[in-house]
C-alpha cells in the first residue's frame, strides 16, 4: 500500500510528461476513448456522491446544531444535544503525539536501516518494514487492547503519575482506569511508524552516493553528512511520508476506539480516556437514530474536510519544494 | 586553443586566513567527532525501539494464533460459550466467507473502473484528467470510515437496500478505486515513450498503440497495484462495520447480512468469555497471512517486471 | 636519478625529485579478497601534476579513492602498503579521518553541487563541515578559490542563487573552489571533464596548470592525450592476468611518452589497445 504511494509521491517529485495523444485533433473518437470517459464519469459521479451524500445527510446538523457540534460537550443520546468538541480535542491529541513519535523514532530508523545496517540484510528489512505497514490496523489495535494496555496500566502509568507535573499532564489517578488517550497515541505512533519509515528509507536510499562521498571528501563527519546532506536533499519525500502518517493517524477509528476509552467529554488529560472523530462515529453509528445519525455525519464531514485539508497542504509544501530546489 | 582564457592567478589566501580555518577546524574536531559518535548511536537506538513492539506483535500473533487454528475454526459457524460451556467458541467461516465475498464483489466493481480511469488519467492532459487526479490522491488518503458512511447514505438509506454484503462491497470498492487508479496510472505513464513513438511511427492509430502495445507492456504494475488494492480492503474494518450488519451465516447473497473477519476481531476483542478473547488472535493471523502472502506476491510480480525489463 | 626501493618492488625513475607530498610504497587495494590494484610505489612532487593513467580495469580509480580512504566506506575493502603524507601514514599514522580529507580534497567525475545548496554554500560547505562559523572568514575563503577556480567573476552576482543553475563546466569549477576552500595540499581528481563539453574541458585544464602552483594534483585520466598536455608525472597502469591492475611505470610525461622504459607503456600510448 505504501508502495503505491510512495511511487505517487516519488512522481510528484519527479512529474512526468503525459503521452497526450488522447487529445490531439487527429485523433478519432472510438469506442476506446468512449469507453475510457465513461469510466472516467462514473468515477467522477462516485466522487461527488462521496462528498454530496456525507453533506447531504449531516444537512440538519450543520443548519439548526452547528454551535453545539463544533464547541458542545457532552454526547446525549437519542435527543441531542449532540457535542463534537471531545471527538475534535481527541483527535488532534492523538494523531499529533503519535506524529511526533512515529517522525522522531521512524528518521533515526531510516537513518539506520539505510547507513548502518550491512548491505546483505537491508533487502530484508526493507521488506519486513513494507510488510509491518501492511498489517491492518485492526490487528494493532487488538495487540493494543490486549497486550499493551494492561501492561502499560500496571507498570507505565504509574510510573508517568509520579512525574512533577503529572496531574497536570496525566489526570487524576482516580480517573485512570487503562484506557486512554495516551495509549491510544501510543498505539497509533507504534502504527504509523512502518509507513513513516517505509517510506522514509526509500527516498533517503535514493540520495546519489557521490553527494555523500563529496561531502566526506570535505571532512564531514558521518552525521554531518547525514544532517546537511541526505536529509536536506529528501527533504520532499520526507515531508510526504510526515503527511502520509497522519492522515493515516487521524483517519485510524477500530485502533482508537478500542483504546482510547470511548468517553465524549473534553478533557485535555493524557492518561483520562477520550475518543476521536472516527473512533465516536464508529461507535455510536450502530445504535444510532435520526438526529443523531445526521451529528455523526456532520462529524464525518469535520474528518473529510480535516483530510482534505492536510492532503492539499501536502501538496502545496510539495510543489513549493520542488520549485525552491529546482530539481530535473 | 584559439581562444584565451582569461584565468585569474589565484591569490595565495592569506596566510592568517588560512591558519585560523585550520585552527578553527582543529579546535572543533573532537567535538564535532563525538556528536556524530552520539547521532549515530541515537539511531541505532531508534531502530532497537521500533523493532521491539513490532516483533513482539508478530511473535505474539503468531503465539497466541497458532493454537487456535483447527478444522473446526475454518468451517464452522460461531457460537456463544455459555456458563455451562465457556469454551465453545465455534469457527469462523462466516467471517471468512463474508470476506471473500465482500472482496470479490468489492474488486468486481473497482478494478474494471479503476483500471480505465487509471489508462485515461495516464494518457490525456485534459483539465478533467488533472482534476480527476487530484481527486483521486485525495481520496485515497481519506478516512476510511467515511467510504462506510458513504455507504450507508447511498446504498440503505437512498436505495433503501438492507444491511448486505453489497453494502460492505460498495464501501470497499469506494475504497480501492483511487489506490487502483494510482498504481494503473503509475505503471502505463512508466511503458517508455520509444514504444509508444514505434508504434505510431509504424502507422498505428493512437488508440490501437494503447490497447495492443502499451497497455500490455503494463500488465504488471496493473496487477501489483491491484493486489495492493484487495490487500488493504481485507484488512479494513471501518467502511464495513456501519453496513454489513454481522451476518452470523455462510452466504453468497449480495443482499444479505455478511460478517467479515476485521469486524469479528473487533466484535470478540472486549467480549467477556476469555475463550472468545483468545480465539480473536487466531482470526488477526489468518487475517494477517491472507495481507502478507497478497503483499509478497505484488512484490515478487513488481519484481519479475524488473528483471524482464532489464 | 633516485631508486625507490621497497620489499619486493624496484621502481627506477628519472622523474624530478623534489619536496613531496605524497608518498606510495607498495600499496595494494582489495575488495572481499579480490585484489584491484596493487604494486603501486611513487613519489607525488609537489606542486606538479601527477596523472594515472591506463585502460579502464586498471585500478586508477580505486588506487585515488585510496588516498583520501574512500574506501573506508566500503565494507570489505582493505588498503596495504603504505600512503605517506608529509611522512604521515594516513591509513596507521595519528591522522583523523577527518582531517586527512581536509587535507587531501577530491573532485569527482560527475560535477555534484550540493543540489539544495547556494553556489555560496556550497564553496564554504567544507569549511561550515569543519566548524567554520564567522562570516568575514567564510566570504573571504569563498572569493578566495571562486577565483582560484576562474568562476569569480561569472558568480559573483549571484551566490545565492542554487548551484543545479549552473552549467556542466561551472558546476564542475564550482566543485574544484568547493575542494579549494578548504586549502588542501593535494587534490585528487577522478576523471573531472569526461563528462564535460570539450570547451569546458580546456578551461579546466588550464585551470589545473595555474592551480598547481598552490596545490599538488593527482588527476585520473583515461584520455591520454589529456594527460600528455597536462601533466607533469605520469604514472601507467595495466590490468594483469589475474585481473588485477598494477603499476607498469612511473615517470616524467616527457619520458612515458617519448621514451617509455616498458614495452607496454608504448603500446598504450601509440593507442595500440585502449
Amino acid at each position: 500500500m505504501s508502495e503505491i504511494l510512495n511511487e505517487s509521491i516519488v512522481e510528484l517529485q519527479l512529474g512526468h510528461d503525459v503521452a497526450g495523444e488522447f487529445n490531439s485533433p487527429a485523433a478519432s473518437r472510438t469506442w476506446y476513448h468512449y469507453v475510457l470517459l465513461a469510466a472516467s464519469v462514473v468515477f467522477a459521479a462516485v466522487s461527488i456522491g462521496f462528498v454530496g451524500s456525507i453533506l447531504w445527510e449531516s444537512l440538519p446538523t450543520w443548519l439548526h446544531h452547528s454551535g453545539t457540534l463544533l464547541g458542545g460537550n457532552g454526547w446525549q443520546t437519542p435527543g441531542g444535544p449532540f457535542g463534537g468538541l471531545a471527538m475534535i480535542v481527541g483527535t488532534l491529541e492523538t494523531s499529533l503525539i503519535a506524529l511526533v513519535i512515529a517522525v522522531t523514532i521512524g528518521m533515526g530508523t531510516s537513518v539506520a536501516i539505510v547507513f548502518l545496517i550491512p548491505k546483505r540484510f537491508r533487502n530484508i528489512v526493507a521488506t519486513l518494514v513494507e510488510l509491518l505497514a501492511a498489517v491492518p490496523s485492526i490487528v494493532y489495535g487488538l495487540w493494543g487492547f490486549l497486550v499493551l494496555a494492561p501492561w502499560m496500566y500496571k507498570t507505565v502509568d504509574p510510573w508517568l503519575n509520579s512525574w512533577p507535573f503529572a496531574r497536570q499532564i496525566f489526570g487524576p489517578p482516580s480517573q485512570q482506569f487503562g484506557p486512554s488517550l495516551f495509549l491510544a497515541a501510543m498505539v497509533l505512533g507504534i502504527m504509523i511508524l512502518p509507513t513513516f519509515v517505509a517510506i522514509s528509507r526509500e527516498v533517503i536510499s535514493v540520495v546519489p552516493q557521490d553527494l555523500i562521498e563529496a561531502s566526506l571528501s570535505l571532512g564531514a563527519t558521518r552525521w554531518q553528512v547525514i544532517r546537511e546532506v541526505v536529509l536536506p536533499t529528501s527533504r520532499i519525500g520526507l515531508f510526504g511520508a510526515t503527511f502520509l502518517a497522519l492522515a493515516r493517524a487521524t483517519g485510524e477509528t477500530v485502533a482508537v476506539a478500542l483504546i482510547a476509552g470511548g468517553v465524549a467529554n473534553v478533557q485535555f488529560h493524557l492518561l483520562n480516556p477520550g475518543t476521536s472523530i472516527a473512533a465516536w462515529i464508529a461507535t455510536e453509528f450502530g445504535e444510532a437514530q435520526g438526529h443523531e445519525i445526521s451529528a455523526l455525519m456532520a462529524l464525518g464531514v469535520l474528518l473529510m474536510l480535516l483530510s482534505f485539508g492536510l492532503s492539499l497542504v501536502s501538496r502545496w509544501l510539495v510543489n513549493r519544494q520542488r520549485k525552491v530546489l529546482a530539481l530535473v | 586553443m584559439t581562444e584565451t582564457i582569461h584565468v585569474i592567478a589565484p591569490s595565495e589566501l592569506d596566510q592568517g586566513l588560512r591558519e585560523e580555518i585550520r585552527r578553527v577546524a582543529q579546535a572543533t574536531r573532537a567535538r564535532r567527532m563525538l556528536v556524530s559518535r552520539v547521532m549515530i548511536a541515537l539511531c541505532t537506538v531508534a531502530i532497537l525501539i521500533t523493532a521491539v513492539p513490532l516483533v513482539m506483535l508478530l511473535f505474539q500473533l503468531i503465539q497466541r494464533g497458532l493454537p487456535q487454528l483447527n478444522w473446526a475454526f475454518f468451517t464452522t459457524l460461531p457460537s456463544t460459550p455459555s456458563l455451562l460451556a465457556p469454551n465453545v467458541t465455534g469457527g469462523v467461516s462466516n467471517g471468512i466467507i463474508g470476506t471473500l465475498v465482500l472482496t470479490a464483489y468489492a474488486s468486481i466493481m473497482a478494478i474494471p473502473v479503476g483500471v480505465l480511469v487509471g489508462v485515461y488519467l495516464a494518457e490525456s492532459d485534459s483539465k478533467f484528467a488533472a482534476a480527476l487526479r487530484v481527486i483521486s490522491q485525495t481520496m485515497a488518503g481519506a478516512p476510511s470510515i467515511l467510504m462506510g458512511l458513504f455507504a450507508f447514505s447511498f446504498i440503505l438509506q437512498a436505495l433503501h437496500v438492507g444491511f448486505s454484503a453489497i453494502a460492505g462491497s460498495f464501501a470497499l470498492a469506494v475504497l480501492m478505486l483511487p489506490v487502483i487508479i494510482i498504481s494503473t496510472e503509475i505503471a502505463v505513464v512508466n511503458v517508455p515513450n520509444t514504444l509508444r513513438e514505434a508504434g505510431l511511427a509504424l502507422g498505428a492509430k493512437p488508440h490501437k498503440v494503447s490497447l495492443r502495445i502499451v497497455l500490455p507492456s503494463a500488465v504488471t504494475g496493473i496487477v501489483t497495484g491491484s493486489i495492493l488494492a484487495i490487500s488493504r480492503a481485507i484488512g479494513e474494518t471501518a467502511p464495513v462495520l456501519l453496513v454489513i450488519g454481522g451476518g452470523y451465516l455462510n452466504s453468497w447473497q449480495p443482499l444479505n447480512p455478511v460478517s467479515a473477519l476485521p469486524l469479528m476481531i473487533y466484535s470478540n476483542a472486549k467480549s467477556e468469555w476469555p475463550s472468545q478473547r483468545a480465539q480473536v488472535w487466531g482470526i488477526a493471523l489468518v487475517l494477517v497471512a491472507f495481507v502478507f502472502i497478497l503483499s509478497l506476491t505484488a512484490r515478487i510480480w513488481a519484481s519479475r517486471k524488473q528483471q524482464v525489463r532489464s | 636519478m633516485t631508486d625507490i626501493e621497497t620489499s619486493g618492488t624496484q621502481v627506477v625513475t628519472d622523474a624530478v625529485r623534489g619536496p613531496v607530498a605524497m608518498q606510495l610504497k607498495d600499496v595494494a587495494v582489495s575488495f572481499n579478497g579480490r585484489t584491484a590494484v596493487r604494486d603501486a610505489t611513487f613519489d607525488v612532487v609537489k606542486n606538479r601534476v601527477t596523472s594515472l593513467i591506463g585502460p579502464s580495469g586498471s585500478g586508477k580509480t580505486t588506487l585515488l579513492r585510496a588516498l583520501n580512504r574512500l574506501h573506508d566506506l566500503t565494507p570489505g575493502a582493505k588498503v596495504s602498503g603504505q600512503i605517506l603524507l608529509e611522512g604521515t601514514d594516513i591509513y596507521r599514522g595519528d591522522l583523523t579521518v577527518t582531517e586527512l580529507r581536509t587535507r587531501v580534497g577530491m573532485v569527482f567525475q560527475r560535477p555534484n553541487p550540493f543540489p539544495t545548496m547556494s553556489i555560496y554554500d556550497n564553496v564554504v560547505a567544507g569549511l561550515r563541515f569543519n566548524g567554520v562559523k564567522k562570516k568575514s572568514l567564510l566570504d573571504e575563503a569563498a572569493e578566495t578559490s571562486l577565483r582560484a577556480a576562474a568562476l569569480w567573476d561569472s558568480v559573483e552576482s549571484r551566490l545565492k542563487v542554487a548551484a543545479s543553475n549552473l552549467s556542466g563546466g561551472e558546476q564542475q569549477r564550482l566543485c574544484i573552489a568547493r575542494a579549494l576552500a578548504m586549502d588542501p595540499e593535494v587534490l585528487l581528481m577522478d576523471e573531472p571533464t569526461s563528462a564535460l563539453d570539450p570547451i569546458a574541458t580546456l578551461r579546466i585544464e588550464e585551470l589545473m596548470t595555474t592551480l598547481k602552483s598552490r596545490v599538488t594534483i593527482i588527476i585520473v585520466t583515461h584520455n591520454m592525450q589529456q594527460a600528455a598536455r597536462i601533466s607533469d608525472d605520469c604514472a601507467f597502469l595495466l590490468m594483469g592476468e589475474d585481473r588485477a591492475g598494477e603499476l607498469i611505470e612511473f615517470d616524467t610525461t616527457e619520458k612515458i611518452f617519448n621514451n617509455p622504459r616498458d614495452s607496454r607503456t608504448l603500446d598504450y600510448t601509440l593507442g595500440r589497445f585502449g
